[in-house]
């Protein structure tokens, strides 16, 4: 076990150097001279990435679905670009962002995550519609014709803090999930009433998991929302954005850290081919993407991955059964 | 001795199905329970009211004088409720150890809770196994798991629904023999469908049937019981 845990703690290790280097080195691109076109294309990785964490953390790590997750980034988004407007400094705006979408989380956990994944599933989806509607109606929120934020911001700031979103969600993934806790979690995954018989008490677990999940959607929206400026609510509202949140981990491999990193880069190659070729039918394809990755996967391109590489470590250090006989 | 389980007058009904018709028992510290009774007799569903897995239709459960009737399944875990599924429920996706660790409460020792694992499962001889998918494990030891898992909790009640159900001879007084070896540190109910194989190691036991017990006692005061010789030590009616 002192190497099972040598290996965990190694894994950990590798993977946050690794995370930190590559946020880094990303957050750093505005001042490298890159061309505009790859920064932006970093700066959607990035945004795509941060979201499917959000997802991760919580669909991903208890397999209850959410559809919710681009209504709460869009909640981030308003919330951010409102507090902004009203002379907020950024780092409150921000936190302010991240605490109402965690909020609207908690009025669809605490009434279905007592209950089965299907009405988790469906109170999100009602979410979603419930979000539009409201900032359709309310006058604070500009009504169909959206909101402007007031002062520019460089560009390089919602960059950096995308970059960090993003980044600080995959390293928080990675350590949660092989913390004690965590393990507590995938347990409840695989089996809610034998994870409930060992003392997991599951329904508070999910609805911190979906409040802070939601949290961090939030402030990824809120970074979107500086880097747009002007939110429509069809756009930011869209079930589009909540469909992306879960197909970039879905393909990349759920529950992982590594998935969503896979998935965002897929998705966002895919996305600025598509948009060239067949600008209308980009989501539908990244659908067929899906399917056929679980049809070939299973559980999605990093495990996949993972499986192939473990068999190959096997085959270098254990003896074949034909080579033990000769 | 103390009383650390009583039940009192539990019923459960599923719709039109009456499981558990009128059962109470109390259970002494350190004491081995056997529960016997044919498919169907209402065993587990007594066990899923008293580890709380859904509260019974009327009745009342009691752990150490404490009112749990209406307790959700992992407060009575903390409270040291452990028990096994008869129908093994390993957490798949994690390793052998990964699923006794998962149940070790977190923060709750000084000590190293992995090593606690590995001592666990080296009790039940699944040492070899610890670092396997739990999904890949034959039934015996899939069965072993259950009992490392429940044990985890260090409980004070252990529940055991049909750990020997489906072991071989040898696995089956392999276990046995644990089992007893387990009084020492918690008092225990075993539920079996076979009186013979395990009414030797109880120190009471009660027997089961159609919901209701129609009888209790001292191994010897079971053995002795008519309506048990009819329907379970293959006697006439005599
Ligand atoms: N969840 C349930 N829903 C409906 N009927 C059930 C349920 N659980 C058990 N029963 C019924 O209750 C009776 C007792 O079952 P059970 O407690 O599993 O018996 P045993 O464990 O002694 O074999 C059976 O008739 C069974 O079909
Ligand atoms: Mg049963």
């Amino acid at each position: 076990m002192k190497v099972e845990r040598g290996r965990d703690l190694a894994k950990i290790t590798w993977g946050s150097l690794a995370i930190l280097a590559c946020t880094a080195a990303m957050a750093a691109l505005p001042w490298l001279g890159v061309t505009s076109y790859v920064r932006t294309l970093v700066y959607y990785g990035a945004y795509f990435l941060a979201l499917g964490q959000a997802w991760n953390l919580m669909s991903g790590l208890t397999g209850y679905v959410s559809f919710a997750h681009g209504a709460l980034a869009g909640i981030g988004a308003y919330a951010v670009v409102l507090a902004l407007n009203a002379d907020l400094p950024m780092v409150i705006s921000l936190l302010i962002a991240a605490i109402a979408a965690g909020l609207a989380s908690l009025i669809i956990g605490v009434t279905s995550l007592r209950l089965k994944g299907t009405s988790f599933t469906f109170a999100t989806l009602f979410l979603q519609e419930l979000v539009l509607l409201l900032v359709r109606k309310l006058p604070f929120a500009g009504g169909p014709g959206g909101i402007v934020l007031e002062e520019i911001f460089p560009l390089w700031l919602p960059h950096v803090l995308m970059i960090a979103v993003a980044g600080g969600a995959t390293l928080l993934v990675l350590v949660f999930r092989r913390s004690r806790t965590g393990l507590r979690v995938l347990a409840m995954r695989d089996d809610e009433a034998a994870a409930s018989a060992i003392g997991i008490d599951a329904t508070r677990v999910k609805i911190v998991l979906f409040c802070a999940s939601a949290a961090i959607a939030g402030l990824t929206g809120a970074v979107h929302g500086v880097f747009a400026s002007s939110l429509f609510p069809n756009e930011v509202f869209s079930i589009d954005l909540s469909i992306i949140a879960l197909a970039v981990p879905l393909i990349g491999g759920a529950g992982t850290a590594l998935g969503p990193v896979l998935g965002a880069v897929i998705y966002v190659g895919l996305r600025e081919i598509l948009q060239v070729l067949a600008p209308n039918l980009h989501l539908t394809i990244v659908g067929v993407v899906l399917l056929l990755v679980i049809l070939f996967m299973r559980d999605g391109i990093a495990p996949a991955l993972g499986r192939l590489f473990r068999l190959k470590d096997r085959r270098g250090q254990v003896p074949a059964i034909a080579e033990v006989r000769a | 001795m103390s009383g650390i389980l009583t039940v009192v007058d539990a019923h459960k009904r599923f719709g039109g199905i009456h499981a558990v018709r009128g059962v109470s028992l109390a259970l002494n510290s350190g004491e081995l329970l056997g529960l016997f009774g044919p498919n169907g007799a209402g065993k587990t569903t007594l066990f899923n009211m008293i580890a709380g897995l859904y509260p019974p239709t009327s009745g009342r459960i009691e752990l150490a004088s404490r009112d749990v009737t209406r307790e959700p399944a992992f407060r009575r875990a903390r409270a040291g409720i452990g028990r096994t599924f008869q129908v093994c429920r390993p957490f798949r996706g994690l390793t052998v150890a990964e699923n006794v660790l998962a149940a070790i409460p977190p923060g709750s020792g000084v000590g190293d809770d992995r090593a606690r694992a590995r001592e666990i499962l080296d009790a039940v001889g699944l040492l070899p196994k610890a670092e396997d998918a739990a999904g890949s494990l034959t039934l015996g030891m899939l069965k072993r798991l259950e009992v490392a898992r429940a044990l985890a909790l260090e409980p004070k009640l252990l529940l055991l629904d049909e750990p020997l159900a489906g072991l071989t001879a040898s696995e089956t007084s392999d276990l046995l023999g644990f089992i007893q070896g387990l009084k020492a540190r918690a008092s225990i109910i075993l539920v079996d469908h076979n009186v013979r194989q395990s009414l030797g190691v109880c120190d009471r036991a009660i027997v089961m049937d159609a919901g209701a017990v129609i009888a209790s006692g001292s191994p010897d005061t079971i053995r002795r019981d008519p309506g048990v010789r009819r329907a379970y030590l293959g006697e006439s009616a005599a």
